[in-house]
């Protein structure tokens, strides 16, 4: 299993929103694919599976603020 | 939700994994050095601290000015630190860097602007054991102070670069303490002290400039020597700096370039992500 969280920036960013889950738990990634979007005041970013594998858990909804560190999925890299 | 409707699909970065960005911040962190990228919350940091390259904020993280654009704590700084220059040189030696970016905050609070601290960080990393580094500084304008400016040249970095930032009629808005016509004096200043330096600057596109003014700062800065320039699109780092007036398009970038490659610049860097100093040692 992989944690994929909201990588540290240590940029005095106070939190970036989940803005859209271009997976839902059940799918199957790719490492590399992107995940999710996240909004902060000043870029969008995507954040890439670090993993290819099922998705088991997106851990945020839409629109909910995340911070450094923050759990945002779980991948199973285990061959299904 | 927060920038999102506003914001132009060209306009996204990818988050890189890396070990090399852990690597960097950690030690950035053990030297306790501050760099522009995270005081300024670029969004370029995934890829800058992946390939370990940082530009080095000396001179503290707090400025004396109050430019509308930027996110650097303003207030009255701390001393300088004289390990400063020390330190550099030892991040750059452990993160093997071939190029080192040095900017700092605006320091109107002390009698050169910060200059000797320029100078003591190009001597250090040009003393430095092992490969050479190519070192580019990026100061501040030293309030036209000539003494201060012939010192930093004096110490030969190979890069000078002084960033103009915007078009003249918007600096009351965006560099109230800056005055337009003083920072390009600089780089002709420069150019004229060490005519075989490469000076270098940058405006940041978005605030409402038009394309004519764009183009006449472009033909100003070349007026005065300057060899390189880069524009790259304003990002407002929070709520708390000057919004966005619009979204400078790709396409509008490149004719930028083709402009600025016409009238003879030795590089123009031109594109919605491009910062000053970003990728510069790969080009």
């Amino acid at each position: 299993m992989t944690e994929v969280k909201v990588p540290d920036l240590g940029t005095g960013v106070e939190g970036a929103t989940v803005s859209m889950w271009h997976y839902t738990p059940g799918d199957t990634v790719k490492q590399d694919d992107n995940l999710v979007e996240l909004v902060t005041d000043k870029a969008t970013f995507e954040v890439p599976s670090p993993v290819s594998g099922k998705v088991i858990e997106t851990a945020i909804p839409e629109g909910s603020v995340v911070r450094a560190g923050d759990l945002l999925a779980i991948i199973d890299e285990r061959p299904q | 939700m927060r920038g999102l409707e506003q914001r132009p699909a060209w306009l996204k970065k990818s988050i890189i994994n890396s070990p090399a960005i852990g690597t960097t911040m950690a030690v950035l962190k053990e030297y306790g050095l501050n760099t522009v990228c995270q005081s300024a919350r670029c969004p370029n940091i995934f890829d800058c601290f992946s390939r370990k390259t940082a530009t080095f904020l000396i001179l503290g993280n707090t400025c004396t000015r109050n430019c509308s654009f930027c996110a650097v704590k303003k207030g009255r700084p701390a001393n300088a630190d004289v390990d400063e220059p020390q330190h550099i040189v030892e991040a750059v030696s452990v993160l093997g860097l071939s190029h080192v970016v040095i900017t700092s905050v605006t320091r109107d609070d002390l009698p050169d602007g910060g200059a000797g601290q320029f100078v003591k960080t190009i001597e250090a990393l040009k003393n430095k054991k092992g490969d050479a580094v190519e070192i580019e500084v990026l100061v501040p304008d030293f309030k036209g102070d000539r003494e201060a400016l012939e010192a930093v040249v004096g110490a030969s970095p190979d890069i000078f670069s002084h960033n103009i930032e915007t078009v003249p009629r918007l600096y009351r808005a965006i560099r109230p303490q800056a005055d337009y016509n003083r920072s390009l004096e600089a780089l002709r200043f420069a150019k004229e002290i060490k005519p075989d330096l490469c000076t270098k600057s940058g405006v940041m596109a978005g605030f409402g400039e038009t394309k004519s003014e764009v183009v006449s700062v472009m033909a100003g800065l070349k007026a005065a020597g300057c060899d390189i320039f880069t524009i790259g699109q304003y990002l407002r780092p929070s709520t708390e700096q000057i919004a966005v007036e619009r979204f400078v398009t790709p396409d509008e970038f490149l004719g930028f370039k083709k402009i600025g490659l016409e009238m003879g610049f030795e590089k123009i860097e031109s594109g919605p992500f491009v910062r000053s100093s970003y990728r510069e040692a790969k080009t």
